[in-house]
């Protein structure tokens, strides 16, 4: 009874015999008005706002007015490419730390950790709740220069590597990409992990047992099993900790130097310190637009549209 | 030959505690040098054991009262942001009407947009505007980004929710109104729940749209930062200590409780 | 029976519509008071759209619904002196047993519900379970407190939508007994919307058979077995065995018919279609009707019976009878049952035999319908109606 049990809105009955579900017509309407309209306000509006902003000139004594001055783009990008282009390689590489590093932990706790189920997650959750500006700044003591990580790292000749690679200078960790990296990775990881755990969840472990009765060894489960299964939850995770890692300048400017500044850094001084808005908003807009292109085209390619 | 084959089996395992270990490596840092009795401003290195800060944890200055800024705008923000977002979701799931594509679009892209393109919009927007930038501001750009989250976690539970068990109500003669309130609002509870939990935890953690719009309020996530470049007192580490043990407890408690009720019931 | 007729249901000309789908035509039906009716038939035919206008939760788009003397078409289900046992009964999760008995006295501002709860949990046998949760009962005893909850309040009419539909067979026939007491012991007139045929003839009084958004038929199990007019209910309700045959002559009131060199008797009663002389009859006849002798032994069959000819296909042997598929040139898959009383060994497959049945067993339905109509695919979607 496909017809009938695709249940209509349950409408606020109307008394006696007036036109019936009249009043449930506008129910909806109601209840969308204010927090859509909040959003219109300080969401969409503010969008447009800044696109104007973008193409005006004029200075903060004489004000601006719209001169749909587009140069100011090709300046922004002509000036700040090196931000941009680190933004979204930090950004990914933060990204693919994530995914490999989450993706064992959150394989852990949806089919391994039994009892411990609920603690673990409680541990992936808690950090949350200590501001995340406190647990960035320990990393610079994690990180410091003559500590037992960095000592480490030199003695095994890691550091060579690294030095060579151009992710470390020195005998330093602190102030290289490296460190930003570390950061951004540790602050998105559990946006990684939650929805991988939720995908993961969802697999019926009898597949697992299925796929081994069918001559299947673990790995080849996993990769023709398990991994396509949780590609809803890879495909979120990467949007949920890419698109943050690339607009994030705490990271940047906590455990890094200026020459890791990211496009977020840029964006905030323009704003905050020289106050040079139309560049600003144009750096923002360029960001925004980067990020809707290259999502959109990964959410096509993954073929999960189910996002929303 | 044994052990190999325990290693093979329990990689996954092995790996995966080293990735908690690595996501709670911080919080470790952070409690132990919260006993910390740094050298200088910075505290960066290990000097020696002392109860100071836990003797004293306000006694650093103003560290306190943007504390207090943060827990009201995020309490407010939270209250805000549930209810705009469960109307939405309560519209999403059991209404069909016009624009429903435009409307999940608006909510899908805050959640799609680095924040410091929202921050640095929602400025220009407020500068346009001429307003006074504060504790306003700063609650108005956090309703903003966590409606959506708030719309998303109500809206999942709303959707695996039974509609006979609404029709159930009316059958036995509950109005619309008394639906809601004795059916359709607690079996919707544990979704509100999860929505406000993380808009207080989003927006009582929020720092970059906070440090945009704040003009010359202080929250406390802008405190930390400020320190950083200042100076960090070990009392923040007292504090974030203490929000992470708080939050354990918390949930611990909620989950003895939901224990509790399931054993009494069986 | 009682002269109280405010528990009569009566649908005049109610049909539903969704965009260009017809979910139910036009229908007239009239539910006496205190009787056990049943809706029966495929899921998508209509059933339940039918009993959700009674219970108001679904506005018809035409016609009218009346309860006894009033016209409830536009009242709103919290207004109807209607309950409704819903498929997997929808219990309130976050309710024990006791509260969700006591929804509906509580939300009509009944105060003291305790005596009254407590009376209902006996009669269904769960006065132990008042404090569990829904989900801490088993499906049986989780149908049996949605019945108590729908029938505390006293309803004109008691609705229940496959209300065993989630129950293993052997509780579904438990709980159809149990059903079957309980609305003898209150009185109320049950509606009750079911696939299934067995279910609907144990319990129901008077059954209607849906299909596609009409009723085929209406009337006591029995008639409707042993008498169906038309062929979805001839192969919906148990199986059929059907046979093209023309019409020969007629003989007082016997119908002669002709089908492969077969002549066949069915009493002009029993013939819903019209019958003249050169047109087409389906002749129809339930195969446990028939009986089977192997063809060496023609002879003993006696005079006046029904008789066609034919090779045993197959056969299996399930306990109480012997299911026999015959490839007859009448009707390639002709099945027969015998009980298992005196089991003749020759009646194996590729044995030719004989068939024959009282002709007052045989019934006629208009050549004009798909002669499969009905035919048994329910089980297989029985998921998709849920």
């Amino acid at each position: 009874m496909a017809a009938v049990t695709e249940a209509p809105p349950l409408a606020p009955a109307t008394p006696k015999k007036k036109p019936p579900r009249k009043r449930g017509r506008l129910t909806p309407y109601w209840l969308l008005l204010p927090g859509i309209l909040w959003l219109v306000v300080f969401f969409a509006l503010p969008m447009i706002y800044q696109a104007s902003t973008s193409v005006q000139t004029g200075s903060l004594e004489q004000g601006y007015k719209v001169t749909w001055h587009f140069a100011t783009y090709w300046d922004a990008l002509a000036q700040y490419w090196p931000q941009f282009v680190r933004s979204v390689l930090y950004a990914a590489a933060a990204t693919l730390l994530c995914l490999v590093l989450g993706y064992p932990l959150a394989y852990l706790i949806a089919f391994r950790a039994g009892r411990w189920r609920n603690l673990i997650m409680i541990l992936v959750i808690a950090p949350f709740f200590t501001s995340f500006l406190i647990r960035t700044l320990a990393w610079k003591t994690i990180l410091a220069d003559n500590g037992p990580v960095v000592g480490a790292l030199g003695t095994l000749h890691v550091l060579d590597v690294t030095n060579w690679l151009g992710w470390t200078s020195g005998d330093r960790v602190l102030a290289t990409p490296l460190a930003v990296v570390c950061g951004l990775t540790y602050n998105f990881l559990p946006f990684m992990i939650l929805p991988l755990y939720t995908s993961l969840e969802r697999i019926d472990p009898r597949l697992h047992e299925a796929a081994g009765d069918l001559y299947a060894r673990p790995w080849t489960t996993f990769r023709k099993v398990t991994f396509p299964l949780s590609m809803p939850g890879v495909v979120s995770g990467t949007l949920l900790t890419f698109i943050p890692a690339a607009g994030d300048y705490v990271n940047a400017d906590l455990l890094g130097s200026t020459d890791t500044r990211m496009v977020g850094n840029v964006i905030q001084t323009q704003f905050l310190r020289i106050l040079d808005y139309p560049t600003a908003a144009a750096l923002s807009f360029i960001l925004m637009a980067a990020i809707l292109a290259m999502v959109t085209l990964y959410i096509r390619k993954s073929g999960t549209e189910d996002l929303v | 030959m044994a052990f190999v084959n325990w290693l093979k089996r329990n990689l996954v395992v092995i790996a995966g505690l080293l990735t908690l270990g690595y996501l709670l490596l911080p919080n470790v840092i952070v409690t132990v040098f919260s006993f910390n009795k740094p050298k200088g401003r910075f505290n960066y290195e290990w000097q020696q054991f002392s109860l100071d800060a836990w003797k004293q944890p306000c006694g650093v200055a103003d560290m306190c009262g943007s504390l207090s800024i943060s827990l009201q705008i995020a309490i407010w923000a939270t209250i805000g942001a549930t209810v705009l977002g469960t109307m939405i979701a309560f519209a999403l799931v059991r209404y069909r009407f016009r624009a429903r594509g435009a409307v999940n679009s608006l909510i899908f892209l805050p959640m799609a947009m680095p924040e410091v393109v929202m921050a640095a919009s929602l400025l220009t927007l407020f500068l346009n505007m001429g307003a006074q930038l504060g504790f306003w501001t700063i609650l108005i750009a956090h309703i903003m980004f966590c409606l959506s989250f708030v719309v998303t976690a109500v809206k999942a539970r709303v959707m695996s929710m039974d509609p006979r068990l609404e029709q159930a109500a009316q059958d036995l003669y509950a109005g619309p109104f008394q639906t809601f309130v004795r059916v359709t609002l607690p079996i919707a509870a544990p979704g509100i729940a999860a929505g406000a939990l993380l808009a207080f935890a989003l927006s009582f953690d929020d720092f970059i749209i906070t440090n945009f719009n704040a003009g010359s309020t202080v929250t406390f996530p802008m405190f930390v930062w400020g320190s950083a470049q200042r100076g960090t007192p070990v009392q923040i580490n007292v504090i974030g200590t203490t929000m992470f043990i708080v939050a354990v407890l918390f949930v611990l408690a909620s989950m003895a409780l939901g224990n509790r009720r399931n054993r009494q019931k069986a | 029976m009682t002269t109280d007729n405010s528990g009569d249901v009566r649908l005049s000309g109610i049909s539903k519509t969704y965009g260009s789908f017809t979910a139910v035509h036009p229908l007239d039906l009239t539910v006496p008071q205190g009787s056990f009716f049943a809706l029966l038939g495929a899921s998508g035919c209509g059933k339940t759209t039918t009993l959700r206008m009674i219970a108001g939760l679904e506005e018809p788009s035409s016609g009218s619904v009346h309860l006894g003397d009033q016209d409830v078409t536009h009242l709103p289900p919290y207004k109807r002196p209607v309950n409704t046992v819903f498929q997997s009964y929808a219990l309130f999760p976050h309710l024990d047993i006791f509260e969700n008995v006591a929804f509906g006295l509580r939300r009509r501002g009944i105060k003291s519900v305790k005596k009254q709860v407590e009376d209902m949990l006996e009669l269904v046998q769960l006065g132990e379970q008042a404090r569990k949760k829904p989900h801490q009962l088993s499906g049986g005893q989780q149908q049996r407190v949605a019945v108590a909850r729908a029938l505390i309040n006293h309803p004109k009419v008691l609705l229940l939508d496959e209300p065993l539909g989630a129950l293993d067979l052997k509780l579904r026939r438990q709980m159809q007994l149990e059903l079957k007491r309980i609305q003898t012991e209150v009185g109320i007139t049950f509606i009750h919307v079911t696939h299934d045929q067995e279910e609907a003839m144990t319990m129901a009084d008077t059954v209607a058979v849906m299909n596609a958004g009409r009723v085929e038929q209406l009337g006591a199990p029995t008639d409707l077995y042993e008498n169906p007019q038309t062929t979805f209910v001839a192969n919906f309700l148990g199986t059929s065995n059907l046979i093209e045959a023309e019409v020969d002559s007629r003989n007082g009131d016997e119908i002669i018919l002709k089908a492969a060199g077969a002549k066949l008797t069915l009493p002009g009663a029993r013939c819903s279609a019209p019958a003249t002389a050169g047109g087409k009859v389906l002749v129809g006849v339930r195969p446990e009707k028939v009986s089977l002798t192997h063809a060496d032994d023609a002879g003993e069959v006696p005079e006046g019976r029904n008789r066609i000819t034919g090779r045993i296909a197959d056969s299996s042997f399930i306990g109480v009878s012997t299911q026999y598929v015959i490839d007859s040139p009448v009707c390639p898959e002709f099945e027969v049952y015998a009980q298992n009383i005196d089991r003749d060994a020759r009646l194996t497959p590729g044995a030719e035999v004989v068939l024959h049945w009282n002709p007052a067993h045989t019934f006629g339905l208009d050549a004009a319908q798909d002669i499969d109509a009905g035919v048994e695919t329910v089980e297989a979607d029985e998921g998709v109606a849920a």
